[in-house]
């Protein structure tokens, strides 16, 4: 199955808006992906909470997987995302 | 950060029988009642609105936890939880809400609690349970984490900051 081992960059993890442009970008996706992190079993990766669940800071790795014709598309679309500071943009002002 | 959610949650920080108007009116009363326990000074609201105009908090399973932005962490005075049941409902972003699990976190505290409360909440059962509790102490054991029953420590007694 492929799949893709991504180092989370947001510097507050995978919560809040990241982990919500990534759950929608998932939920874009024409096949179904799975993530998983540590030693918990994978989750779907259109479930917000699931995804909130695994507690993802800054630096951990996790792993993305998918089915399907168009699989490895997904993957390395959710890779990228995984692998920018999603929370860059969240803060406007010069704080 | 090891304390599990429970421990951050003191039962004078757990409203019942609350009422809002809009979202905005929810997190102020959050807001408030965080204050209320000493947990944040009145700054924090304003940095808890900003967070929901920024990207909404609504977790699922009718339940919202608002917190604050990056920048309103200097207003945080200790980690801390506080709990407001709206028994009928509040919008929020288009979902129905029951119920409002506020955090006040230092440093990287929150990502922890969120963890921890999404995991709570992935349990219909439980889920359903904090938002037809009737009194804080069920809130409260609910909220305890389901396996590791043996007591860490007793939760530290508050009012001694001052």
């Amino acid at each position: 199955m492929p799949e893709r081992i991504v180092t989370i960059a947001s510097a507050q993890g995978l919560h809040a808006r990241p982990a919500k442009i990534f759950v929608e970008a998932a939920a874009r996706q024409p096949v179904a992906v799975s993530i998983g992190a540590g030693d918990r079993a994978p989750v779907p990766a259109t479930s917000m909470l699931s995804v909130l669940a695994l507690g993802a800071a800054q630096g951990t790795q996790v792993i993305l997987r998918a089915e399907g014709d168009q699989a490895d598309a997904a993957l390395d679309e959710l890779a990228d995302l995984l692998s920018q500071d999603l929370d860059a943009e969240a803060e406007p002002d010069h704080v | 950060m090891s304390e599990p959610a429970a421990a951050l949650l003191h039962p004078r920080a757990v409203r019942l029988d609350a009422v809002a108007a809009d979202r905005d009116d929810a997190v102020r009363q959050c807001g408030w009642l965080l204050a209320e326990v000493g947990a944040v000074t009145s700054a924090y609201t304003d940095s808890m609105l900003e967070r929901e105009r920024s990207i909404s908090t609504y977790l699922g399973e009718g339940v919202a936890i608002p917190h604050g932005t990056a920048s309103g962490k200097n207003a945080v005075r200790r980690d801390a939880l506080a709990v407001l049941r709206f028994p009928d409902e509040v919008d929020w972003d288009g979902h129905p809400v029951t119920l409002a699990i506020a955090i006040a976190a230092r440093g990287d505290g929150h990502m922890a609690i969120l963890a921890e409360l999404a995991q709570i909440l992935l349990d219909p059962d439980r889920a359903r349970g904090l938002r037809e509790a009737t009194t804080a102490d069920e809130i409260i054991r609910l909220l305890q984490p389901a396996e590791d029953p043996e007591p860490e420590k007793e939760p530290e007694e508050e009012g001694s900051a001052l």
